[in-house]
């Protein structure tokens, strides 16, 4: 039964090819959306604030350089049900990194945000590997795992920006991609460094306890209506799921696609297979195989070739994400994820396409007339 | 039936293309264990449908039909049957060509409760009998026709069946080969007690049974 599925090569490999197509799509997608996943899990960390205030128009992610007034900080901080407030400057290093340093550095620097080192819990890092760097014009930086992994940098190494020369004081793995690929330095230095003084470019809030962080987000919106947008994490979280949940259903209709077209793709190989094994099947039903048996053996031989099809396939899906990745994902703001989900998903998909495809030929073949199969020329 | 027929036929009929052929119009025959019968007749005059019907390939219409023991037209699976009574041996040997020949032995054991080793043993035990115990593991397209239906006489013998059905087992060989295959055949049958019934065309092949039997339009004419 294992070897017959492959008694034509040509057929096996073109139906094999065909199903593994459908699965390594399936498998791709799902290690993108793993990796989307675990990455935005990782945004919604307790201790750090819940609500991200930009300027209106300005985005939420990409918000950079001096837009806001930095007396904003304590004025916001005064708003009812606020525990607590983080000026932010985030400028880009322009620091090139080494070409071929594991797939990125194409795009050249990464983000340098300037904060008090107070209030660094606000944004999820709350313990360095090293010290933090102290405020004032002491030129000390704090650099995420991803960028000293980047750059060759560890503790007591050097990195120039601007101009100026900073001192890796400690390295940070807050967990999230955007913080983990970019760097912390004292507000100030920054400010004075890139002419930016008094300026911030977003406000991180953390509410009260016992506050609600939509509500305290919707009372800061209103009270500037055009000058401000709030945004909360959990906000944000949705919105990155909900595009998750798009890349899932797109998923879905690729697997639902992948098994209708690997499944006519097997009733095709299974149907051929049986009409060239016409008199064999007949001499095994002289022989005394039950039905149920040939049944079994189509079934199980139409099993055997997609689940060949599966391993292929999810060789090539990780392969491609691979490649992909190295080729145009130039920022390393995160890893695709495999999951077992999608091993298992593309396992089901390739076994529901066995079963699915070989069930017609299956039952054509258990149903054949044994002295018309013998006949069979 | 009496204790001695393996073979009980009274007025068997079977038609074909929805009645318009009669293949076999009113089969009377009996057949006692361990005989060899030699069926004869031209083409088209229903010898290989009988030989059929014995081995329940195909059902008939009308009249009865037992064989070892069991009634053919009551039975509604007839695999086990089959299995158990029945070895074939064909025109053309028709061995699975992706299977070793001894694999392609112990394809009829499959629907039995025998152990993988018994199986094994089983099989080389006929391949030793058919002369091949040294191409076991060989695959069969690398065999002569003659070694080919050596060892679908092996395969039909496997299971201990109380009948060997032959439809002209020599048809496909040269006269030399074809000879040493119903030397082997018929010295099987005396060993094994084995009842055979083989058809054939050949006059001189048909002369080594105890009986021979004339089919002629569906009907046997006469037995010799």
């Amino acid at each position: 039964m294992i070897k017959n599925p492959f008694r034509n090569r040509t057929r096996a490999t073109l139906a094999i090819i065909g199903i593994a197509i459908g699965i390594a799509t399936i498998v791709a997608l799902g290690m993108v959306t793993g990796g989307l996943q675990s990455s935005t899990q990782s945004t919604l960390k307790a201790g750090s604030a819940e609500i991200t205030v930009t300027k209106i128009g300005s985005g939420n992610f990409g918000s950079s350089g001096g837009i806001l007034d930095e007396s904003l900080i304590t004025d916001l901080k005064n708003t009812n049900g606020v525990k607590d407030t983080a000026g932010i400057l985030r400028v880009n290093s322009n620091v090139s990194t080494p070409s071929g340093g594991s797939g990125f550095g194409s795009m050249g620097g990464f983000l340098v945000n300037g904060i008090d080192s107070s209030k660094l819990a606000l944004v999820g890092i709350d313990s360095v590997n090293g010290t933090i760097f102290t405020n004032g014009s002491s030129n000390e930086i704090i650099i995420g795992k991803t960028v000293a992994q980047n750059l060759n940098k560890t503790v007591g190494s050097t990195i120039d920006i601007y101009g100026t020369e900073f001192e890796v004081t400690g390295i940070f793995e807050s967990g999230n991609f955007i913080y983990d690929t970019g760097a912390f330095t004292s507000l100030s230095t920054l400010q004075n460094l890139t002419n930016n003084t008094g300026k911030v470019s977003y406000i991180q809030v953390k509410v009260n306890d016992n506050a609600n962080a939509s509500q305290v987000s919707k009372t800061i919106q209103d009270e500037r209506p055009n000058d401000l947008s709030a945004t909360t994490a959990v906000d944000q979280a949705n919105r990155i799921n909900q595009s998750l949940g798009m890349i899932d259903t797109a998923s879905w209709a690729i697997s639902l696609l992948a098994i209708v077209i690997g499944g006519v793709g097997v009733i095709n190989t299974m149907i051929m297979s049986v009409f060239e094994r016409t008199r064999e099947i007949g001499v095994l039903k002289a022989v005394g195989w039950k039905d149920r048996r040939i049944l079994g053996m189509i079934l199980g031989e139409s099993i055997i070739l997609t689940l060949v099809a599966a391993v292929v396939g999810i060789i090539l899906g990780i392969v491609a994400v691979e490649i992909i990745f190295k080729l145009f994902i130039t920022s390393q703001s995160f890893e695709a994820v495999l999951t077992m989900d999608t091993l298992l998903k593309a396992f089901g998909v390739a076994l529901l396409v066995g079963i699915v495809g070989g069930l017609y030929p299956a039952y054509r073949a258990s149903r054949l007339a044994p002295t018309e199969a013998l006949r069979y020329e | 039936m009496t204790e001695e027929n393996v073979i009980e036929i009274h007025n068997l009929q079977k038609t074909y293309d929805k009645g318009k052929i009669k293949a076999l119009n009113g089969i009377d025959l009996e057949i006692k264990k361990g005989e060899f019968i030699s069926i004869m007749g031209p083409s088209g005059s229903g010898k290989s449908t009988l030989l059929n019907m014995i081995g329940a390939l195909d059902r008939a219409e009308e009249g009865t039909i037992k064989v070892a023991g069991i009634d053919l037209m009551k039975t509604r699976d007839l695999s086990e049957f089959r299995s158990q009574e029945i070895g074939f041996v064909f025109q053309m040997h028709n061995l699975v060509p992706n299977l070793s020949v001894l694999e392609n032995v112990e394809i009829p054991m499959y629907e039995t409760r025998v152990k993988s080793e018994e199986m094994r043993r089983r099989a080389l035990e006929l391949l030793e009998a058919v002369g091949l115990k040294d191409k076991a593991d060989k695959n069969p397209t690398k065999l002569s026709g003659g070694e080919r239906q050596r060892v679908a006489i092996a395969r039909a013998l496997v299971n201990h069946p109380s009948i060997i059905l032959a439809d002209e087992p020599t048809g496909a060989l040269d006269s030399k080969t074809g000879d040493v295959i119903l030397n082997l055949l018929k010295s099987l049958h005396s060993k094994e007690q084995v009842t055979l019934v083989m058809v054939t065309h050949e006059p001189y092949v048909a002369e080594m049974a105890d009986r021979i039997l004339h089919v002629l339009d569906g009907k046997i004419n006469n037995s010799s």
